[in-house]
């Protein structure tokens, strides 16, 4: 059987499972079985549990189930509304006032949550009645609330960097530190886009209702202070090169808890229902990473990426052409599969290649979570559109139309990252502990 | 009825039970890894806050010194916080897929209704257990093997490996007997499985 034969029929094989609707965790087992009876002799199932053991229990994914967790407990605090009260009184003066809270909020919130759609819901939970109470445009207020919670998988901690670094083999602190410039920017390009809206839309944004002096409103911003001891906490002991991003992961927990718990929001049942729901989602992660893991090994027997990354060195494309393909495959991706599964199948396919046209893997790590980032928002898969449809009824198109600018601005930060790599790897360049 | 299946249902009553309680096992072992690296974290802390304290660089400059307050050396802890995490992973396997939050593609399969949505769901189902089912007999002859071999984990405090990797193999099969069980309700007429994935949380 030629090359070209087997390849087609894995890739054949791995669509037809996905498209049919079989768990992805799952479909991915199953081509590696395929593959592996195709191409060696080895036995599938004995390297099978071998891989999956060692992956499931490597000491740097036990982040992701502690951020998850963090995620939980912050989600069922009245942090979001502690933060708009300490946001809101220094947005009156900004033309789009208010809607700034959404975009500073996420940016914020991002920096102690690990996923987008958990950002956009805990700040939407708090801004959307805000902001409609106040007679706030519904287009600017849900795109801007769609746009900025993608923050939460760029700004660190993220899920799927450290997917990202536990598949690729990247240090995730620094994958971690990479992120932070990169957020701060599309934060930045997305507060510019609502200017901009708002010096066109005079009569559409409502006048200020906050009367505060600045005495008032720096009081009112100790609202602010329980969040920003958490982001020192996390980033903080990262960056200092304490501790790892599990362990900064484990202190989270606890601030989460001491947070959670100084604010009277802890009891039983609360502290019970976030360590279930983050069972759950780490273990939908943990099932897909399996499958993920296996198959990487698979793929390594039948050569298929390297093959791959020699056909695409013949094509002799140019690093911009290929990221360009590279995008407009991935936002092809993301109409199907969510944001972590397309990463560990680029990971599982697509490595050698990446390899081999030279890009620094921290940046392409950075890459590759914007343009899961814009995937997040496109229809039909889109699940910060799933999100806030969910909570305002709007159907997912509309809330997807008016997310389109902030899409556009996504994409303008992609070239940014693109044109000037420094974006992304300058930070991590001055880290003083490389700390895993 | 699907339920006369299985006398009464008391049958599918105590797999409830059985998926419900390996949930619950796997939300303590999360418990557990966090104080693991909590534990392994803490002689890092005790530096820094020596550092804070006592060193030059410091704020206090020196003024009030003592020495790491947690002064040892974390053994193991993160092996022991990997084998926590593999055995929450999949313990909770069976509880996440009766809660409809494992991922799949719906986006062809949601267009079906009435029979061809059967057919489809029973060839998921199909291909889902038999998937599970070699997983789980995978994990468990690893189990069997690293016991037969006398396996142990590398560490400096060295465990057998086993012991790890029965949580592995209790939780793929459970797996694989949550599959069966779906399969045989939906091939027998009763409801389909329950689909939630699209609200899912962290994503």
């Amino acid at each position: 059987m030629s090359d070209l034969e087997t390849t087609l029929i894995l890739i054949v094989a791995l669509f037809a499972l996905l498209a049919s609707g079989i768990w992805i965790g799952l479909s991915l087992i199953g081509v590696a079985v395929i593959a592996m009876w195709m191409f060696t002799t080895r036995p599938a199932g004995d390297a099978m549990a071998t891989t999956i053991f060692g992956a499931a229990s490597s000491w740097t994914l036990t982040a992701l189930p502690l951020f998850i967790w963090m995620g939980e407990i912050l989600f069922r605090t009245r942090l979001s509304e502690d933060m708009f009260r300490g946001l809101a009184p220094w947005m009156t003066r900004l033309p789009g006032r208010l809607v700034h809270t959404n975009i500073i909020g996420c940016t914020i919130f991002a920096a102690i949550s690990g996923s987008s759609a958990a950002t956009c819901a805990t700040i939407g939970k708090m801004t959307i009645p805000e902001l409609k109470k106040r007679g706030y445009p519904d287009e600017i207020a849900l795109g801007s609330l769609a746009g900025s919670g993608t923050l939460g998988l760029l700004i660190p901690p993220s899920i799927i960097m450290i997917v990202y670094g536990v598949a690729a083999e990247v240090s995730i602190a620094r994958l971690f530190i990479a992120g932070v410039l990169p957020g701060i920017l599309l934060a930045v390009l997305f507060m510019g886009y609502v200017i901009g809206w708002s010096m066109l839309n005079r009569d559409r944004i409502p006048p200020s209702d906050i009367v505060m002096s600045l005495r008032e409103k720096i009081w009112a911003s100790r609202q602010l202070i329980p969040v920003i001891l958490l982001i020192g906490l996390v980033l903080g002991s990262i960056y200092a090169g304490i501790a790892t991003a599990t362990e900064s992961a484990a202190l989270g927990v606890i601030g989460a808890l001491i947070l959670s718990w100084a604010q009277g929001s802890m009891n039983w049942r609360t502290f019970a229902n976030s360590v279930m729901g983050a069972t759950r989602t780490s273990c939908m992660i943990a099932l897909i990473l399996a499958g993920s893991a296996f198959l990487s090994l698979a793929m390594g027997f039948t050569g298929l990426p390297r093959h791959l990354a020699e056909w695409i060195a013949e094509l002799g494309l140019s690093p911009g052409a290929l990221i360009l393909a590279l995008t407009l495959f991935f936002m092809l991706l993301g109409c199907f599969i969510d944001g972590i599964s397309m990463v560990v199948l680029t990971i599982a396919i697509l490595l050698p290649v990446v390899q081999q046209a030279g890009f620094d893997l921290i940046w392409f790590g950075i890459f590759i979570v914007l343009v899961v980032e814009m995937a997040q928002i496109t229809p039909p898969v889109g699940f910060n559109l799933f999100v806030l449809q969910g909570m305002t009824g709007r159907s997912i198109l509309y809330v997807a139309r008016v997310t389109l600018p902030f899409f556009i601005m996504m994409a303008v930060a992609v070239t940014l990252v693109w044109l000037f790599p420094e974006i992304a790897t300058w930070l991590p360049s001055q880290m003083s502990n490389a700390a895993g | 009825m699907p339920a006369s299946l299985f006398s009464g249902g008391r049958m599918r009553a105590f797999l409830q039970r059985l998926y419900l309680g390996c949930g619950v096992l796997a939300g303590i072992s999360l418990i557990v890894l966090c104080g693991f690296v909590i534990y392994s974290v803490l002689p890092g802390v005790g530096l820094w806050l020596q550092d804070l304290f006592c060193g030059k660089t410091g704020f206090m400059g020196g003024a009030a010194c003592f020495g790491n307050v947690f002064n040892y050396v974390p053994q193991s802890a993160d092996d022991f916080a990997g084998y926590a995490m593999l055995a929450s992973s999949f313990l909770a396997l069976a509880h996440t897929f009766g809660r409809g939050e494992h991922v799949r593609v719906t986006i062809l399969i949601q267009r079906l209704h009435g029979r061809a949505r059967r057919w489809a769901e029973l060839w998921c189902l199909t291909a889902g257990t038999m998937l599970s089912g070699f997983l789980a007999w995978y994990c468990v002859k690893l189990m069997l093997d690293s016991r037969a071999f006398g396996d142990m984990s590398t560490g400096l405090i060295a465990i057998p490996l086993w012991i790890p990797q029965i949580f592995m193999g209790i939780g793929a099969c459970v797996l694989f007997i949550a599959m069966l069980e779906q399969l045989i309700v939906v091939a027998a007429g009763g409801s389909l499985p329950e689909e939630k994935a699209s609200l899912h949380m962290e994503r």
